[in-house]
């Protein structure tokens, strides 16, 4: 079969796996089938199936009403359609265990409380160490995020850059600041003023990366973040994972920790992405 | 080693067909919700795969896919069939609509299946123009006009990076394919 006859046979096994042929796309499949089609479909199919269930994250349960439904359901198919054989089940767990296996089990778990008798013993019996002078350690100033920022600024090109806009909480109107953005350095920085302090016992701020390598649903997690007190406030971007030009950064009212699944039920900030320097 | 519940249900094992419908209820209703946007749908079409699933319960081989994926496989299956009769299609949202859904971690690994997860990680191998058009397609259910219409690339091109992209999934998975596909896809 000629390579193009080869790419147009994939094509349609692709579509077919992926949305189903039209009649005519079904028709011309038949016609270039070359006998193996039928296999190359299951497996794209299949493989379909896989990709078609990455990043759902939690799975929704079925609602109780649908689910009594059709478990109602299936026991008129199965009592109409299938005479089945009754099942006679063995339960390797509710076999009882025979006379020396059952002396074996016991011998082992005897050995091993002596062992642990003889350990907490020996443990017990070490002198203590003696306390060593520490090592005088001179630590590098670190620098604060502010400074981190300003230098990547300085220092890269192709910087993205985009500024904060109120999100849905009508408390944060007054929200400004700026979020810049390295692609080649994989690091950023967001700056906000009239981004409220948190309580961190209660809720944090979480921060989303819309970019071109990530489904719009499945945005990357930019990390956590609290503030501290009012007023200007700079955070590093700590995305979890590599962002190619992202269009969109959105913050978040989370729960501590932040979360998995957000409910963007208080979208703090927005930015979209407009520029990008040269 | 634990007999699989789709066997059992083929053995005629009546109590697999509820323990099916209990570790599987949740799947199926996800695909369900996420292809078919409208809940009365959703609840007809998941009637009808777990009809196809006892069906098909005895053409399940472990040695070729999970469970799981096998289940998926079949929910799609009918989805896609009830998606062309109704010529109905899940359209990707506008940047602006994106904050009418809930965001989900791309970082957090939960994949329902081993298959999932490894074609979490096959993904993530392919080039970004590839990863986006499955993404698109088989994730978001939009057509290849439409990711040509939505990102700018050529029809042919969204063509080529679904059959080089799930080729390679394929691959990476180990779900099988000939020699004549390792062509088209180099």
């Amino acid at each position: 079969m000629s390579e193009e006859k080869n790419e147009i046979l994939f094509d349609l096994l692709t579509k077919k796996a992926i949305y189903g042929l039209d009649e005519a796309e079904e028709m011309q499949l038949g016609q270039i089938d070359p006998g193996m089609a039928d296999a190359e479909f299951r497996s794209l199919e299949m493989t379909a199936a896989a990709i078609s269930m990455i990043d759902f994250g939690e799975v929704v349960p079925m609602p109780d009403h649908l689910f009594a439904k059709i478990s109602a359901n299936a026991e008129k198919l199965v009592g109409q359609e299938s005479p089945w054989p009754p099942v006679y089940k063995t339960d390797e767990n509710e076999r009882p265990a025979s006379g020396w296996f059952g002396w074996l089990g016991w011998t082992a778990a005897l050995a091993a409380c002596i062992a642990l008798a003889v350990n907490i013993y020996i443990t017990n019996s070490k002198p203590q160490q003696l306390a060593v002078n520490p090592v005088t350690v001179e630590t590098p100033k670190v620098k604060t995020p502010g400074e981190l920022r300003e230098e990547l600024l300085k220092s890269t090109a192709g910087l993205i850059k985009a500024n904060w806009a109120a999100g849905n909480v009508k408390e944060l109107k007054d929200l400004s600041g700026d979020v810049v953005w390295s692609d080649e350095k994989q690091q950023g920085y967001m700056r906000f003023k009239g981004l409220p302090a948190n309580d961190k016992a209660k809720e944090t701020y979480q921060l989303w990366i819309f970019d071109k390598t990530q489904d719009k649903a499945t945005p990357i997690d930019g990390g956590t973040f609290d503030v501290a007190e009012n007023g200007e406030v700079i955070i590093p971007i700590d995305a979890k994972l590599k962002a190619v030009e992202p269009g969109m950064f959105a913050i978040t009212v989370e729960k501590p920790g932040g979360v998995v699944v957000s409910k963007r039920e208080k979208i703090a900030a927005l930015a979209t992405v407009e520029t990008k320097t040269s | 080693m634990t007999q699989a519940i789709l066997q059992r249900i083929a053995e005629g094992d009546r109590s697999a067909v509820q323990d099916c419908l209990k570790k599987y209820g949740g799947l199926v209703w996800s695909i369900a919700r996420k292809m078919l946007r409208n809940p009365d749908d959703a609840e007809d079409a998941v009637q009808e795969i777990f009809v196809d699933i006892w069906k098909n319960a005895e053409r399940f081989d472990e040695t070729k896919s999970s469970e799981t994926t096998f289940i998926a496989m079949i929910a799609r299956r009918r989805l896609i069939d009830k998606i062309r009769f109704s010529s109905r299609r899940i359209s990707a949202d506008s940047l602006d609509d994106v904050l009418l859904e809930p965001f989900t971690r791309a970082d957090k690994d939960m994949q329902v299946s081993l298959e999932a997860q490894q074609a979490a990680e096959a993904m993530r191998t392919l080039r970004p123009e590839q990863q986006q058009v499955l993404r698109l397609s088989i994730v978001q259910g939009m057509s290849h006009q439409e990711i040509s219409d939505a990102t700018g690339m050529p029809l042919g091109t969204v063509k080529t990076h679904a059959r080089r992209g799930i080729l390679q999934v394929r691959e990476y998975l180990g779900l099988g394919g000939s020699s004549v596909s390792q062509e088209v896809r180099a």
